[in-house]
């Protein structure tokens, strides 16, 4: 049996995510994940969870926002280890470095400037009328309230 | 009527208001008054924001909820990533309160507090324990007898199940006892419980999102199924417009496409309105369909 190494910021995200410590790599999680199942670089063999522990961090940082949250590697882990747990730990910290798909810093910065993750177009308008449907404008006291939450919280919009 | 405070979310203004229009002229003939409320933000979204950075997405969750508890009325969403949000948010802060007080603390700055009153359901959720599957069943007026619909939950409907805690993540029967309630025949197939895709498609990765798609609609298929219906925009929109992109890879998606239909537009489908009315033109993926 191969235990999981983690060869970045081990304590760090072991402090933060204490049950990957206790994940005896069985591998029954890649019977689930979508990322293992669908994605060609992934396989049983070579499972998605497991593998981006012993990835280089430049790779597991980049691949981690593969992860959509499904939650499954939980619903099977015998050992209770909470992968998805440790992943949204991980996203942080790939966020925090600016390794995060530019797309991630994209929705960051259009939620506060609209209030939604859309930018309010003239198409999206023209579809809403097309239903009966009032026009959607950025609420500006929704707009303030959430930069104000987004700077006592330091949410980064770039990546650098 | 049950009265709940409809929390739009993103996607259904902005990329399939057919389904918002639906909902607010459909949902009160089953007994669902909704009352819209302009104060809400974006929920934000449980994979890219919980990412980006935890208190962000927490505190503008608590922001929403307290919006709610402000009203006294318990939300209704017709997202799967909007109940996952509110409903992790709305249970962690009830559940612990050092992290409710270090929330609240952001939350004071802009005259807000979480308490903690309120509950948040998807419409499945109140389908199954409000208005009672049996009872809607008794108040639809177009059975939709003979279709063979496959439902697809989307995988934030089901977990954390120790927080959603209305159906059984690894068997999901919900679904398909909504399908049954509207008259249709539901359809079981082998990848009913798999991801549709999104995070792949929302990182770039064609292959791995063309791979999901594909699974899910050739199950669905071979189950003998002529719809696929689910409530959650991001899955609607991976297969609908997804089936189209990934036909460039897989040519058998080129012809007997399935059509999407979202769970709204199957009620109002089985209140008697026409494809038309609930506007399936606006589909990528409409054939003829006998309804």
């Amino acid at each position: 049996m191969e235990v999981i190494r983690i060869k970045y910021d081990k304590d760090d995200i072991i402090r933060k995510s204490e049950e990957v410590e206790v994940c005896f790599k069985c591998s029954a999680c890649s019977l689930f994940c979508p990322v293992t199942l669908n994605v060609s670089k992934y396989d049983i063999e070579n499972a998605f969870i497991a593998q981006l522990f012993n990835a280089e961090e430049s790779i597991a940082l980049k691949d981690v926002w593969m992860c959509c949250v499904c939650e499954k590697c939980l619903m099977i882990c015998p050992q209770n280890a909470d992968p998805s747990e440790v992943f949204n730990n991980l996203k942080q910290l790939s966020y925090s470095k600016g390794l995060a798909p530019a797309s991630v810093y994209g929705l960051a910065k259009q939620v506060l400037k609209t209030g939604i993750a859309y930018d309010i177009g003239a198409k999206l308008n023209a579809d809403r009328k097309k239903q009966n449907l009032r026009e959607l404008t950025p609420n500006e006291n929704v707009i303030k309230e959430l930069n104000i939450i987004a700077e006592k919280t330091d949410l980064k919009t770039e990546a650098d | 009527m049950g009265k709940y405070l409809f929390f739009k979310g993103c996607t259904i203004p902005a990329k399939l208001p057919n389904v918002e229009r639906l909902a607010l002229e459909v949902l009160p003939e089953i007994g669902i008054e909704l009352i819209e409320e302009e104060a809400f933000s974006c929920c934000p979204d449980p994979v890219q924001l919980q990412g980006a950075n935890h208190r962000f997405w927490l505190a503008t969750a608590a922001r929403n909820l307290a919006i709610a508890e402000e009203k006294g009325l318990n939300i209704m969403t017709l997202c799967n990533g909007c109940l996952n949000t509110l409903a992790i948010a709305n249970h962690r802060l009830k559940e612990n309160e050092e992290l409710r007080d270090a929330i609240n603390k952001i939350l004071s700055d802009i005259g807000k507090e979480f308490k903690g009153t309120i509950e948040v359901k998807h419409l499945l959720q109140i389908l199954k324990e409000d208005i009672k599957l049996d009872s809607l069943k008794n108040k639809i007026r177009k059975p939709l007898t003979g279709l063979k619909i496959a439902g697809h939950p989307g995988c934030h409907l089901l977990m954390p199940d120790e927080i959603l805690n209305f159906d059984d993540p690894t068997d999901p029967v919900i679904y398909d006892e909504f399908i049954e309630a509207l008259g249709a025949t539901a359809v079981d197939y082998l990848s009913k419980i798999d991801c549709c895709g999104v995070s792949l498609a929302l990182v770039g990765n064609k292959e791995g999102n063309n791979k999901a798609i594909h699974t899910k609609i050739a199950d669905v298929k071979s189950a003998g199924a002529q719809i696929l219906s689910t409530g959650c925009p991001f899955c609607f929109t991976q297969f609908d417009m997804g089936q189209i992109t990934a036909s460039r890879e897989y040519a058998d998606l080129k012809e007997n496409r399935i059509p999407i239909l979202y769970s709204v537009e199957l009620i109002a489908l089985a209140m008697g309105r026409s494809l038309d009315d609930i506007g399936y033109k606006t589909h990528k993926i409409k054939p003829a369909l006998s309804i």
